[in-house]
């Protein structure tokens, strides 16, 4: 069992918005000068703050830190138990960082001031909460407390059908979070089975899990219990076919709630994937990895082609997301460590490349108040700051080398190919394939879009009045390009953190009971080849002592020894005399083979 | 030579940061140059800075060759330089690495020598252009991804340069942006190397999960699967001949690759339309750098390409294809340039074969010489171009040789040296080393046919087909030239159109309301429109004039490097041989070396004359405006014979069609049902008529929650929670 540890950093970080909140709905709504400039102290107070957690980060193990364990409900097993671990570290910053950003474009925001940033503030700490929870009633409690600020935001602050998209958007993903619930009561159940203990504490069935007490009885509901957790997080995600929301929400959103959205709230789905169902399910994991695979890659072609022919800009760029969410999913679902990283990267990569698109689209909006691209074109000369961000911006969504979003779908396609070429999780050579097409097909659609925005003659008089981009709109979405090229020249600082803690979800899913990592035992770690080892001494401080290298419990499985397949190459008419001694060698191995 | 610098390895990464810190200089402070120091000073700042950061990086890269080939005779070579660790996982790891070899090294010198030209011939001929910082910009960025991809050591670092060079071309091609044409042109070129790209990336993911799975046994400890001092390790070579089928798809996937970046067929289509950028780019990006990169690719992979004689016989194939189709193309073109362009996908075509046939030294040697030949006639069609009021359709040419004479002899070397004259010319030298190893070759491509004791592989017939192109090539270079420079002057002809361009300028609508300061108010909008210059169009009033001396003086010395002697003793000591793969072997086939000379004087002399013989009046009747009586296989000949109708039309029919109906299944039928879910509840909901209930929300919300507490009530139940 836990200590009580009281309540630490993450708290005051989950916590800080909701003061915000409660201070930015007591003031009037005529200062409404006062209330934006408290919402933006408080999102860069929480981003400063968060910036606190870099600073004793220990990179060098997969174990959750910053942990803070407070009773609850005891009675029910339910605790407030917050940590972050590699992959959530980033996900809170992330997240601290968007909504700072946000808030400060929400400047142009004057209808009920008081009651927007109040929504805005509410939901950086439904996300942050989502992000460190470790208590699985703690972590739905979050994830719907999230959907009410949103629901809220686009049913107020929507665009013309936003009855509609809230409506859809709020009872589509509570409806597929329902499962879930019903989902964490049954892995409660089987832990109490397992163990004695009524708990709904993360790390307490995940222990169970790893050492196979948990399922050895129930092993047929596994699926089952997988699915109910799986399908919310699909939806979240969203995955082909539960995105219709998406796009009807996306459009219907202010530019805030679609930053937001695209950039935090779809990483929920993600996230939930690599924190639950890779940990908790490891034999359903494995046995249904290519359906998810085949969804995402679905969604990825799908996604593309429907951007593709969209006509409204904020449509097109929603539909972008369905396709590159699917990177996320493809790299997640081929449970190799390249396409985890590269997955859990893409969703980094995507909450700012995505997130500058939205805010770019509606620094826009807030001029003409038009996305058509029939009433757009010929900015370029117009605009020339804008146009040019945009098109780093752009080029970055298109994946360039160079941009953040080209590491993530690099290292999803890459580990991709590695096990389905391999045949494992009952992947094909065909998935990673098709997929790639997406790459191409990225460029189809972001390339026109851009065209259709900034080149050619001017057709609509208003935009000729067009001045360029204030400077502080242009310092606001200096911010997002600097994280694009950091995020693409020197990916290093946002990967190596989360190494360990994506490796240990990998092994957790792919090893036997008993034999993969657990995060409530200390005594393992991982060390920088990839073995999963045992480590003799731990400092006080919980870190991990690097004088004492320890056991190896499992070696690094990073690769499949490729087999070759039986083909003898025909050979050109003197390849035995001439040619280098590469031909000799092949010649040489067709003999032996004919030998055998 | 000896080296005059002596500079350390590790400051090899300036050769590359020199173009790059210009490309972020200009961009960020260009405009602001020209507003200090005044538009033509500024101009002239931004000129000189970006041409000389260019040249500098060719100092450097000489200074490194010469290093290199001191260290050679004592068998020494330059280690990979690490810049810093890119992308370092515990399975994987890609550093920005360099690689000083005797490819990258010949690469290097060729792009920023030839870049460099054609940087100091953009700062006269971009002269009125008033977003010269911008192009700039480009143009230097161009040259840092350029040369990233050459000097690369990882494949990785290949690929970065790869795309990077195409986004420079993307946006060179539509650097005129109000015209929706270029845009277009430009996105073409982005998606058809998108397509090769996409084969390129299979390929080096297929390469990592063939290398790292066996690295246990093999002994290898570094992770870096995609350098090149990994890959081409001996038994790590060695371990992958035990992978023929693997290999060969790894190799052809590659190919696909160098197809998109060399315009091979079926890939070729976005070139010619690539034209529609400024002539200084057609002549640096579209041929003599960026379009070669394939080439690089494939000496790169050199041991990869020879483990599978099918993968070579595909690239002979592909590169004859090309060669013979870019040729026949080229003789329905009208637009000075386009001939440029498909006589430019032609010779690409031959450094294809010349990889096919494995003689990869061969191919970079043509590489070079088609740098210079063809930057020459592209930068000359320029300065026509420019003596011509931007008027590029030949049939309004004729007779300039005595307006634009410097022009004219200048053209005439390229031409030369393009049609392979002999002896003489750079161009002759380079297809020789090519077509005989190819029409001799048994060695490396499969076997067609015996005829005789000639063995007729597939490289032999590619070699055949160069020959029949290099005919094809002299005739539509020789068209080229006469309808231009002989016969007589046919733009007196043309009436001058009378432009009424004085319209009133119209009033703009005011935006309702506009509290953010977003508009701009009458006045500010008069201060921002800047006047578009006068142009003239080409007509009967119009004095073609030649270029200023700034232009035609780096045309001279790519016109020096254009002619024979320095590439006679290239070829004839073998040094191209020697100094990219360290060691010549004679290579003696059925076709003896007097024979090859033979056929090519006949194949030059066969072209210059059936061309001279049609065109010496200048423009034949059949070749006038009206396009219905043009001999069919003309017109067919300028519409690529539908290829490009069939391939980009085609597809982005197709693709659209596709589009509309994934997007209608979205609408109706995904999202449909999801809202046939929303009906239905909604029916529900109403049958048990809860008279409060007058918002969706607590109606949903109640419904929704009542159903969950039942599920999980149920739910425990059966997991026997109550017991």
């Amino acid at each position: 069992m836990l200590e009580t540890t009281g309540m630490g950093l993450l708290s005051v970080l989950i916590l800080l918005p909701i003061v915000g909140a409660i201070l930015t709905l007591i003031v009037p709504d005529q200062f409404h000068k006062a209330i934006k400039g408290g919402a933006v102290f408080f999102t860069g107070l929480t981003f400063v703050l968060s910036l606190g957690l870099l600073k004793t980060f220990e990179g060098g193990t997969f174990h959750f830190q910053f942990s803070e364990y407070v009773e609850w409900l005891p009675q029910w097993g339910i605790s407030w138990h917050v940590g972050i671990d590699g992959l959530s570290l980033w996900m809170v910053l992330l997240t601290t960082l968007l909504t700072f950003l946000s808030t400060i474009f929400s400047v142009y925001v004057n209808k009920r001031a008081g009651a927007y940033f109040a929504m805005m503030l509410l939901l950086e700490t439904a996300m942050l909460g989502v992000f460190c929870a470790l208590d699985t009633v703690l972590f739905y409690t979050f994830f719907e407390l999230s959907l009410i600020p949103m629901f809220v935001m686009i049913a107020i602050w929507g665009g013309a059908n936003k009855k509609y998209a809230s409506m859809k958007f709020f009872i589509y993903t509570l409806g597929a979070s329902i499962f879930m619930l019903i989902g964490i009561v049954m892995m409660a159940k089987l832990n109490f089975e397992a163990t004695g203990v009524w708990t709904f504490d993360l790390l307490a069935i995940q222990n169970s899990v790893a050492n196979g007490t948990l399922w050895a009885q129930a092993m047929q509901i596994q699926p089952l219990i997988f699915w109910s957790f799986a399908v919310a997080f699909m939806v979240k995600c969203p995955m082909f076919p539960f995105h219709t929301w998406l796009p009807d929400a996306h459009t219907e959103a202010p530019t805030a709630g679609s930053i937001l959205l695209a950039g935090v709230l779809l990483k929920m789905g993600t996230y939930g994937f690599l924190r639950f169902l890779l940990p908790l399910f490891p034999d359903a994991v494995r046995q249904f990895a290519n359906v998810f695979v085949i969804l995402a890659v679905i969604g990825i072609i799908y996604g593309a082609i429907v951007a593709a022919m969209q006509t409204d800009i904020k449509k097109l760029v929603a539909y972008s997301s369905v396709s590159h969410m699917g990177f996320v999913v493809l790299g997640i679902f081929s449970l190799n460590h390249i396409g985890i990283m590269g997955g859990a990267y893409q969703q980094l990569a995507h909450g700012i490349s995505t997130g500058a698109l939205f805010l770019m689209v509606g620094l826009l909006y807030e001029r003409i108040h038009t996305r058509k691209f029939k009433d757009l074109g010929g900015l370029k000369a117009q605009m020339p700051w804008f146009s040019a961000l945009f098109l780093i911006v752009m080029l970055s969504s298109v994946g360039l080398p160079g941009t953040n979003g080209f590491i993530g779908e690099f290292l999803a396609l890459m580990g991709a190919v590695q096990s389905s070429f391999a045949g494992l999780y009952g992947l094909h050579w065909w998935m990673p394939v098709v997929a790639g097409i997406g790459v191409i097909l990225a460029a189809v659609y972001l390339l026109k879009m851009f065209q259709k925005t900034f080149y050619g003659e001017i057709t609509n008089p208003l935009l000729k009045r067009l001045k360029d981009l204030k400077r502080w709109e242009i310092g606001l979405v200096g911010v997002f390009v600097v994280f694009i090229f950091w995020g693409g020249l020197y990916p290093n600082t946002f990967l190596q953190p989360m190494e360990r803690s994506l490796e240990a979800a990998r092994l957790m899913s792919i090893s036997g009971p008993g034999q993969g990592p657990s995060w409530s035992d200390k005594s393992h770690e991982i060390n920088d080849k990839g073995d999963l080892v045992v480590v003799g001494t731990r400092t006080e401080s919980g870190g991990w002592d690097k004088e004492h290298p320890g056991q190896p419990i499992m070696l690094a499985n990073h690769f499949v020894k490729p087999e070759p397949t039986e083909y003898t190459a025909p050979q050109p008419p003197e390849a035995a005399h001439g040619g280098g001694h590469e031909e000799d060698a092949d010649v040489e191995h067709a003999e032996e083979e004919e030998a055998h | 030579m000896k080296p005059f610098l002596n500079l350390p390895s590790s400051w090899s990464f300036l050769i590359i940061f020199m173009p790059l810190f210009g490309s972020i200089i200009w961009a960020l402070f260009g405009k602001s140059l020209m507003k200090l120091g005044g538009d033509r000073d500024g101009k002239r700042v931004v000129a000189w800075g970006a041409t000389g950061l260019v040249l500098a990086g060719f100092v450097v890269a000489l200074d490194f060759a010469l290093q290199l080939n001191v260290m050679r005779q004592a068998k020494e070579s330059f280690d990979p330089i690490t810049i810093f660790q890119w992308i370092s996982l515990q399975s994987v790891n890609i550093p920005f690495e360099l690689r000083l070899d005797s490819l990258s090294l010949t690469m290097t010198l060729v792009v920023t020598g030839i870049g460099g030209m054609i940087h100091w011939y953009a700062a006269g001929y971009m002269w009125e252009e008033r977003e010269y910082a911008r192009f700039f910009t480009y143009l230097n960025l161009f040259i840092a991804f350029m040369l990233l991809l050459v000097l690369g050591n990882n494949l990785a670092m290949l690929f970065i340069g790869w795309e990077g060079v195409g986004v420079c071309s993307y946006l060179l091609i539509g650097f005129w942006y109000k015209d929706h044409a270029n845009a277009k042109a430009a996105n073409k070129a982005f998606i058809a190397n998108r397509v090769g790209d996409f084969g390129l990336t299979l390929g080096l993911f297929y390469l990592v999960y063939l290398i790292g799975g066996q690295a246990a046994s093999l002994g290898i400890e570094s992770t870096r699967w995609l350098s090149y001092d990994v890959i081409f390790q001996a038994n790590v070579l060695e371990a992958l001949s035990h992978f023929p089928k693997e290999i060969m798809i790894v190799s052809l996937l590659l190919f696909v690759g160098a197809m998109g970046k060399s315009a091979q067929f079926p890939l070729y289509v976005w070139l010619p339309d690539a034209m529609a950028g400024p002539t200084p780019v057609s002549a640096l990006i579209h041929a003599a750098t960026m379009v070669t990169s394939g080439v690089v690719l494939l000496n790169r992979m050199a041991p990869i390409f020879l483990m599978s004689p099918v993968t070579m016989s595909v690239v002979a194939g592909v590169g004859a294809i090309t060669a013979l189709l870019g040729a026949l193309i080229a003789f329905g073109q009208t637009d000075i340039k386009k001939v440029l362009a498909y006589s430019t996908v032609s010779q690409l075509g031959y450094m294809f074969i010349a990889c096919g046939v494995g003689v990869f030294s061969a191919g970079i040697f043509h590489v070079v010489t088609h740098a210079f030949f063809k930057a020459l006639l592209f930068l000359t069609a320029g300065s026509v171009i420019y003596a011509m009021a931007h008027n590029q359709d030949m049939r309004n040419y004729g007779g300039l040789f005595k307006k634009i004479p410097i022009t004219a002899i200048l053209m005439t070397i390229g031409f030369l040296a393009l049609i392979g004259t002999p002896f003489a010319f750079a161009g002759f030298w380079s297809k020789e080393a090519i077509l005989g190893p190819a029409v001799n070759d048994v060695s490396y491509t499969l076997l067609l046919t015996n005829i005789g004791d000639y063995k007729l592989t597939v490289g032999a017939l590619a070699g055949w087909i160069g020959f029949l192109a290099a005919f094809c090539t002299a005739f539509y270079m020789t068209r080229q030239m006469f309808l231009t420079f002989m016969g007589k002057p046919r733009w007196t002809s043309i009436e001058p159109a009378h432009h009424a361009h004085h319209h009133a300028a119209e009033a703009l609508p005011v935006p309702a309301h506009d509290e953010h300061a977003f508009f701009m108010s009458d006045a500010e909008v008069e201060a921002f429109t800047v006047p578009e210059p006068e142009h003239h169009d080409l007509d009967s009033t119009h004095e073609p004039k030649e270029v200023p001396a700034s232009m035609w003086l780096p045309l001279s010395i790519l016109a020096l490097f254009s002619t024979g002697p320095i590439w006679m003793v290239a070829y004839n000591s073998h040094f191209v041989d020697k100094w990219l793969t360290g060691s010549y072997e004679e290579h003696h086939g059925a076709i003896g070396h007097n024979a090859l000379i033979t056929i090519s004087f006949l194949v030059f002399g066969g072209g210059l004359l059936a061309g001279y013989l049609v065109y010496k009046k200048g423009l034949p009747e059949k070749e006038g405006w009206d396009l219905s009586k043009w001999n069919p296989v003309r017109r067919s000949a300028m519409n690529q014979f539908s290829i490009d109708a069939v391939a980009t039309d085609g597809t982005s029919t197709l693709g659209n069609h596709l589009g509309k109906v994934l997007a209608w299944i979205d609408v109706n039928i995904v999202d449909g049902l999801v809202n046939l879910v929303g009906v239905i509840a909604k029916a529900i909901g109403s049958l048990l008529k809860m008279p409060q209930n007058k918002g969706m929300v607590r109606h949903y919300a109640i419904l929704m929650h009542l159903g969950a507490a039942a599920m999980i009530v149920l739910a425990a139940w059966k997991l026997g929670v109550f017991n």
